[in-house]
């Protein structure tokens, strides 16, 4: 299949390893992907400071999206998922916001299309692709290793949008981990948020966040966290140290991308996933698997 | 000193109230029955005591003033659960999210990393810079060092256009 493909920001500017690995990983599935056009915020900031700019900016993405010609759009963040799909349900249903965007995105010459089909990793790999298409990709499955899962918040919530898993009990996530052969642990505190939001307010609070749920997936032994958005990955990986100081305690939970883990288990080199950019402890999780 | 104490002295303002209202076409806040499902579950809510319950009531009362001058509704870290549990769908979330607006509107104190990704976004269409990235061997990676593809930003002409949509309110 084709798909555009709308990185959003925290990818672009530093969550390298998230884009190296979707970039190797997909096309070896069969999915070509199609940057946009140009790089643009999703708006998600801009939703505390002016809702209805913060729609524009998603409208503008999925316009962009439409000169591609694809009719799918691949969102890996989890912030820019919703924000793209709220705006989506605003312009469907407000008529005056509706002709407004309309209006401002014609003054560039960009049409709006609300049949553009918005995609997240996790979604476009369980239902468009399938376990079993996964399955058939693993050269060397990661078998023995126990893994954690975190989704995040905001492609779960909230359903009336139409969201990728179920907002209480998502199961997609650790059914793929189960198709690279690694087991998937279930756990309390999988529901709870990285915190990233608060780092634009509340940097210690943020940093607590993260901190307490490492905290509590070290004490379970995990092998490590497996995250699919660049906000968690920003937050347990990049940050990990952060948030042990915060919390005062000594952190070493391995922190990797589903689309990493998949790409190891694929037989993709590490370097060409970005594992050399992890912050976190990868290196225990890599000899576990001893690819 | 708790939320509610700061309104002791308040008088309750209706035309702030409707101006929140307005900015929630459809989500039903006065259906709030008070039920605090939207607390028990806030993840703000032991770290920073948030009680989206609190903001729920104080707004239908018509405390806007005091809340959109508020630090409190800038310490939800929209995790959405609020949103998806609320029976009433008065969802706390957009409540909060009006009331950020509002206080934006009023020029009240805004956290400034809020204000900075809009000029940021005005300036190159993304809300943050690039960043090199340090590995453990001290290597600092940029896009090209990765071999990523080069960031084009927005034309020109976008500029223009999100400076009107700023002017615009919802």
């Amino acid at each position: 299949m084709k798909t555009a493909v709308f990185w959003g920001c925290r990818i672009l500017v530093g969550q390298y390893a998230y884009e190296m690995s979707v970039r190797e990983v997909m096309p070896k599935l069969g999915v070509e992907l199609f940057d946009l056009r140009e790089a643009l915020c999703c708006g998600d900031p801009v939703k505390s400071v002016n809702d209805f700019a913060a729609t524009y900016l998603s409208a503008r993405v999925l316009a962009l999206a439409n000169l591609t010609g694809t009719g799918d759009l691949l969102v890996p963040c989890n912030r820019c998922h919703f924000t793209i799909s709220e705006a989506k349900n605003t312009i469907n249903t407000n008529s005056q916001v509706s002709e407004k965007i309309k209006g401002l995105l014609k003054e560039e010459g960009l049409g709006y299309n609300p049949d553009v089909r918005l995609w997240h990793v996790i979604d476009l790999l369980h239902d468009r692709l399938g376990l079993d298409r996964v399955k058939k990709a693993v050269v060397k499955p990661l078998k023995g290793l126990r893994l954690a899962s975190h989704v995040g918040c905001q492609i779960l919530r909230y359903t009336d949008l139409g969201r990728v898993d179920d907002a209480e009990d998502p199961k997609k996530l650790d059914y793929l981990i189960g198709a690279v052969g690694a087991e998937s642990v279930d756990y309390a505190e999988k529901l709870d948020c990285c915190g990233a939001h608060l780092l634009l307010s509340h940097v210690d609070s943020a940093l607590s966040l993260t901190g307490a749920k490492l905290k509590a997936l070290q004490a379970l032994g995990v092998d490590g966290l497996v995250v699919s958005c660049p906000d968690c990955g920003l937050m347990y990986d990049s940050r990990q140290k952060d948030a042990a100081t915060t919390v005062g305690a000594k952190l070493n939970v391995p922190v990797v991308y589903y689309t990493q883990l998949l790409g190891l288990a694929m037989g993709i080199d590490q370097e060409k996933l970005g594992l050399q950019l992890n912050q976190s402890s990868v290196e225990t999780l890599l000899t576990k698997v001893s690819v | 000193m708790g939320l509610t104490d700061l309104m002791s002295m308040a008088k309750p303002n209706l035309e702030s109230r409707r101006k929140v209202l307005s900015k929630l076409k459809g989500k039903e806040l006065v259906n709030c029955f008070q039920c605090m499902r939207c607390t028990s579950g806030c993840t703000s809510l032991k770290l920073l005591e948030l009680e989206p319950h609190e903001i729920e009531k104080l707004v239908t009362l018509g405390f806007v003033d005091e809340l959109a001058a508020s630090d409190i509704i800038w310490t939800c870290v929209t995790c959405l659960k609020c949103v998806e549990r609320c029976p009433q769908k008065a969802s706390p979330y957009h409540v909060i999210l009006a009331l950020r607006n509002l206080a934006v509107e009023r020029e009240a104190k805004v956290p400034e990393a809020f204000m900075k990704a809009v000029s940021q976004i005005l300036e190159t269409g993304l809300a943050e810079s690039p960043q090199k990235v340090t590995t453990k061997k001290m290597e600092a990676f940029g896009r090209e060092g990765l071999k990523l593809p080069k960031v084009c930003g927005p034309k020109e002409s976008f500029q223009m256009v999100f400076f009107k949509a700023l002017e615009e309110r919802q």
